[in-house]
């Protein structure tokens, strides 16, 4: 069992299908859900926290069904939503105190864990001030203070970096590290910053026209050996490309001399200097990169049938 | 000390998940609906409203007391107990009175209910926590409705029970249908309001306009249904006058005869039947708006 189960869930809305038989399970400590717009990735948290009901199969977060358990799954889910969205006229730790009573938490506790959610996310001096007052970077803290508040299993946060600037934007991915490295609650971050994910998330969900596209697991692809290098050579491309295959390494010769390869683990960089020496290459220019989160979301993107795949490079 | 590994920590800026007692989520209705009253009771406007409405319940005491000491009715002059008898009727004009004073109050509560939460898009943070949308309105209704008892059948039946106190035994056990007529009728009317109320505030973005906009929905209708009345010479125009059929069904609850012509008298089960569409009229304006608005767009 996964954090969330995915099993062939259909949503319509309008008619229209907006999530299309997604089959999965997500296990990682914080998932990244990624796509374009229009992908589904709000549709599948509204689905989760069971404001659509599924046409077709099931969402499950932690075995409990989204629907049928819905009040369940949604004790244990703080949920920061994407756009605006607070009680303007309360104060900063009324808005939070009360959004942890309706989790649950008796009033004292809630009070006292207002507090506390407030000062970790770095809003303590400003938590007697009206909402309607906050900044927007502000207002962003304070979602994700209403969310922290209640002590949540599994912490759900749509497009968290939202508006934020740098600055604040650091402070944000440092904390949903820090909640990370904690453990003791699951990350579901919706983002169309894929530099956000990579960051923060070790699982990723990449959505495409309401389908899977791919589904990996980051630090696995981190911790593959495929290492990407670019060449920008002047001589005898042609014998050198032929000369570095021998080698074991994968690679494409581009006009201009410019050379795309995949080096193996055994292979040094030096190696590739001793050859293009010994046949009077130039090596011009060398960029040198692992695969990203971005490599998996294009090929993602491009998979033009769109089906379901565990991304291999 | 409840400080322990459960808790976060203010100034070692940590976070530790909750682990410590739940209450059970029937009571999560509760909390909205305390919400909600400190919401209503915040305002200055409240307050203010909230006592000049029971300037009228401080005039039937005196009444009251005027009608049952006879040393203070001739201190104060008045002539004999046909001036001021405590019957039926006079409940009647209470009840009436504070009403139609409980009006302006639910026209300013109810829109503060719900149109922060609206006009500041709350309901996605809201409603993600383990409760319903009719949990959601239930906890605004017990709001403004507690709001609204203690102006309405509180002060009633607190006028009654003195009443009874002063007068000799026989006139609580003579008039027991008085209370019930009293209770009955103040609820039906503040159910009706409160629903009322929370449904054109779900409606109207600006509170000072949803205020109006429920003034207008209790008294529009009733121009429509006398203009109706009149042009087709038909009684059932009425169906559309709320203080109509609310001061028929008073008349009746109380046991007071009505002053308008038989012919023109509704059925009981027709106001109810009307009451009861309107009610359902309004939760399904409530249940539209608030599902369009519980979710993030786009």
């Amino acid at each position: 069992m996964g954090i969330i189960d995915l099993n062939g869930l259909e949503v319509r809305l309008g008619g229209r299908i907006v999530l299309d038989g997604l089959t999965g399970s997500l296990q990682g400590h914080a998932i990244g859900l990624l796509g374009p717009n229009g992908a589904g990735k709000s549709t599948l948290i509204n689905t989760m926290l069971g404001f659509h009901p599924p046409s077709k199969g099931t969402a499950s977060v932690f075995g409990l069904d989204s629907q049928r358990d819905k009040a369940q799954v949604r004790s244990g889910i703080g949920y920061m939503p994407e756009n605006d969205s607070y009680i303007g006229n309360m104060s900063g730790v009324r808005f939070v105190r009360y959004m942890a009573e309706l989790a649950g938490l008796p009033a004292g506790e809630a009070l006292e864990r207002a507090h506390e959610a407030l000062f970790y996310v770095g809003l303590g001096e400003v938590r007697y001030r009206r909402v309607n007052t906050y900044s927007l970077g502000m207002k962003q803290l304070i979602k994700l203070a209403q969310a922290l508040a209640q002590g949540p299993k599994l912490l759900i946060l749509d497009e968290p970096t939202n508006g934020l600037d740098p600055m604040a934007r650091q402070r944000m991915i440092q904390l949903i590290k820090e909640i990370r490295e904690q453990g003791s609650a699951r990350l579901l971050i919706s983002s169309h910053l894929l530099r956000d994910i990579d960051e923060t998330c070790d699982e990723a969900l990449i959505l495409k026209d309401g389908r899977i596209a791919a589904l990996c697991n980051i630090e696995e692809e981190r911790r593959s050996n495929r290492s990407f290098m670019e060449l920008e050579t002047v001589g005898a491309t042609e014998k050198f490309s032929v000369s570095i295959r021998g080698l074991g390494c994968e690679c494409a010769c581009f006009p201009g001399g410019r050379i795309k390869l995949v080096i193996p683990d055994n292979v040094e960089v030096r190696d590739l200097y001793v050859i293009a020496s010994e046949q009077g290459v130039q090596i011009r220019r060398m960029n040198r990169r692992r695969d990203s989160l971005e490599d998996i979301f294009l090929r993602a993107m491009d998979n033009e049938m769109g089906r379901a795949a565990h991304v291999s490079l | 000390m409840k400080w322990g590994v459960r808790h976060m920590s203010v100034y070692k800026h940590i976070y530790r998940a909750y682990d410590g007692k739940v209450t059970p989520v029937w009571t999560r209705v509760f909390v909205l609906a305390r919400y909600g009253f400190e919401e209503a009771w915040s305002s200055k406007i409240t307050i203010g409203l909230f006592t000049i409405c029971f300037l009228p319940f401080v005039f039937f005491l005196i009444g009251i007391y005027l009608a049952n000491n006879p040393l203070a009715r001739a201190l104060t002059g008045f002539r004999g107990p046909q001036v001021l008898t405590i019957n039926a009727e006079y409940f009647l004009t209470l009840i009436e009175v504070q009403s139609w004073f409980a009006l302006p109050l639910a026209s300013w509560i109810a829109p503060r209910l719900i149109s922060f939460d609206l006009s500041d898009n709350a309901l996605p943070i809201l409603l993600s926590h383990p409760i319903s949308r009719f949990g959601y309105v239930l906890g605004k209704f017990i709001a403004l409705f507690t709001s609204l008892s203690f102006v309405t059948w509180v002060p009633c039946l607190l006028l009654f029970t003195y009443q009874s106190y002063s007068s000799p035994l026989p006139w609580f056990a003579a008039n027991f249908q008085i209370a019930v007529g009293l209770l009955i009728g103040e609820l039906i009317w503040i159910a009706f309001l409160s629903i009322l109320g929370l449904a054109i505030s779900s409606w109207v973005k600006w509170r000072v306009m949803a205020t109006g906009a429920i003034f207008a929905a209790t008294y529009v209708p009733a121009g429509v249904g006398g203009i109706v009345t009149a042009v087709l010479r038909t009684k059932w125009g009425y169906l559309l006058n709320i203080p109509f059929m609310m001061t028929t069904l008073w008349h009746r609850l109380v046991g007071v005869p009505e002053s308008i012509r038989g012919d023109h008298s509704l059925p009981t089960a027709a106001i109810a039947a009307t009451l009861v569409m309107a009610c359902l009229i309004c939760a399904a304006m409530l249940n539209a708006r608030i599902r369009a608005r519980e979710v993030v767009r786009g």
